[in-house]
């Protein structure tokens, strides 16, 4: 690569690689966010406890990517396994390339910051609870995060199964078409993965849901209100309604992704891969407990409340319950957007201070995702695109469609894409 | 949540915290079950639990054997003994 000095030398300010792949070629060039597998360079998934692992294998999307010509130049930092919504929760924080004193997003922070100062690159990355949508927001990129199941999920280290969903952040809507089509479809590796049709059922309604805009910083509703306002102009009819219960999807997505993820992160045992310890002669319990005291302190706390909600006195009240709240919102968005898109502004605060956003409770960090986390919780597919420029800040609309209607999205994101300039500040 | 209760509840997560974890987590805990527990009011009905998003087909792949001939790959990384991974006592 002609300019791998300029990106070294980027990547010490702006922290966005966490391993550069020093031969890459200039062209088609893709990132991989940190918890998916590429052969032969470490995958952290930002933790320390997976130190020293290297995959033997490429994951799925890896492998079709580089077999259509693409090149991977390198793996992009995140938020420890996925856990947290400003890339604060790891040992390396990614900086906004628009205010380095800012927070990129997460948990696909490096994945957003690679996409904003690279040309001729695709990040792949990965959603959970909005880890996609929300760092492309924040850094004025496209993010769409797929239908869950069209992406394999082979190769990625798990945050919570019937949650994450690997997608792709690009500079506009035709380069992420394009890899898309590349990456999706059955595998047979991953039987949750289909090879269901996507559809692109156009849609000129848009609706607003009212209980969504409460919390809106003003500065950004009044850009979103002016954006609806272009959209009608485009000939886009806007409608605003109630959605009961849909405040209820960030409880519900918690009490699930904490459950399943406090099973997943019971694999790293502290001799099978990542961190290796040599007390052998300790029994396996607390050898265990010690390989574990390496999570950072959100892990720790998604494991303690992950396995209380699992527990059999419990397990009604929390997860049971929180999986009919999926299939109810699942249910209600979907009749809703028979005939619509459902459209909001991706995040409810223009990205903090890194400083802030670490000492942010937890209660009030999880707040953040209200946004992002229905059509995460419910797998739709959404988009979040950039439609302003507040204060130098970059702003994000989101838009989701219903299941598998997926090309829909990118066909109305390339139709704003003509009447809009997106801007970076870097262009290596 | 009791201090015993939650004692058992990280001896069964084999997490062993700082004085300063322990507080923290404890605290954050007590709030976010509140939180959590908000939850309840939601009228449900009759409906299943949706244990995926998505309707899942379920496709298995055929049981047969296929050769491996990476396993030098896989113990990468890791103390092993004839082939075997070294793990502790238990």
């Amino acid at each position: 690569m002609k300019n791998l000095g300029e990106i070294k030398d980027l990547n010490q300010r702006l922290h966005f690689f966490s391993a550069i792949n020093d031969s890459a070629k200039d062209a088609a060039r893709f990132s991989v966010k940190d918890n998916i597998c590429v052969k032969g360079f470490e995958a952290r998934a930002g933790s320390k406890i997976l130190s020293g692992y290297v995959p033997p294998f490429d994951a799925t999307c890896v492998e079709r990517m580089a077999k259509k010509g693409y090149n991977f130049i390198g793996k992009t930092v995140m938020d420890e396994f996925g856990f947290g919504s400003f890339g604060v929760n790891t040992d390396v924080q990614a900086r906004n390339p628009f205010d380095e004193k800012r927070v990129a997003g997460g948990s696909s922070s490096g994945a957003a910051v690679a996409t904003a100062v690279l040309k001729d690159h695709i990040a792949i990355s990965e959603s959970t609870g909005g880890s996609i949508s929300n760092p492309a927001s924040f850094c004025g990129v496209v993010g769409f995060t797929p239908t869950y199941g069209t992406v394999s999920r082979y190769g990625l280290i798990d945050y919570a199964n019937s949650l994450d969903k690997i997608g792709l952040m690009a500079r506009s809507s035709e380069e992420i078409r394009k890899a898309f089509d590349i990456i999706r479809g059955a595998d047979r590796y991953d039987t949750t993965c289909t090879e269901n049709g996507i559809t692109d059922s156009k849609k000129k309604k848009l609706v607003v849901i009212d209980q969504l805009m409460h919390g809106i910083d003003d500065g950004i509703l009044a850009s979103f209100e002016a954006l609806l306002a272009k959209l009608e102009g485009m000939g886009y009819k806007v409608e605003r309604t109630s959605l009961d219960f849909i405040d209820k999807a960030i409880p519900a997505y918690y009490i699930i992704s904490m459950a399943e993820a406090s099973t997943n992160l019971a694999k790293y045992t502290g001799y099978k891969y990542g961190r290796q310890l040599d007390a052998f002669t300790k029994k396996y319990n607390e050898f265990f407990t010690e390989a574990r005291e390496v999570f950072g302190m959100e892990a720790k706390r998604r494991i303690v409340l992950g396995t209380f909600v699992r527990s059999a006195s419990v397990k009604e009240r929390y997860y049971t319950k929180a999986l009919k709240v999926r299939a109810l919102l699942a249910n209600k968005l979907s009749e809703l957007m028979k005939d619509a898109f459902v459209i909001s502004p991706t995040m409810p605060i223009m990205a903090p201070k890194i400083d802030e956003a670490a000492e942010l409770p937890p209660l009030q960090a999880y707040a953040m995702d209200s946004l992002t986390i229905p059509p995460n919780l419910t797998g739709l597919p959404h988009v979040s695109f950039p439609y302003d420029y507040l204060k130098g800040m970059p702003v994000g609309a989101q838009l989701v469609t219903t299941h598998f209607n997926d090309y829909a999205l990118l066909d109305f994101v390339g139709k704003w894409e003509k009447s809009f300039d997106y801007k970076f500040k870097y262009n290596l | 949540m009791e201090d015993a209760e939650f004692d058992r509840l990280l001896k069964i997560c084999r997490l062993r915290l700082s004085s300063s974890e322990r507080t923290a987590i404890k605290s954050d805990v007590k709030e976010i079950l509140k939180y959590f527990d908000t939850i309840e009011k939601v009228d449900t009905g009759s409906l299943k639990p949706a244990y995926h998003p998505v309707a899942i087909e379920g496709r298995l792949r055929e049981d047969r054997v296929e050769p491996f001939d990476h396993s030098d790959l896989l113990l990468k990384g890791t103390k092993t003994h004839r082939f075997y991974v070294v793990g502790p006592d238990v």
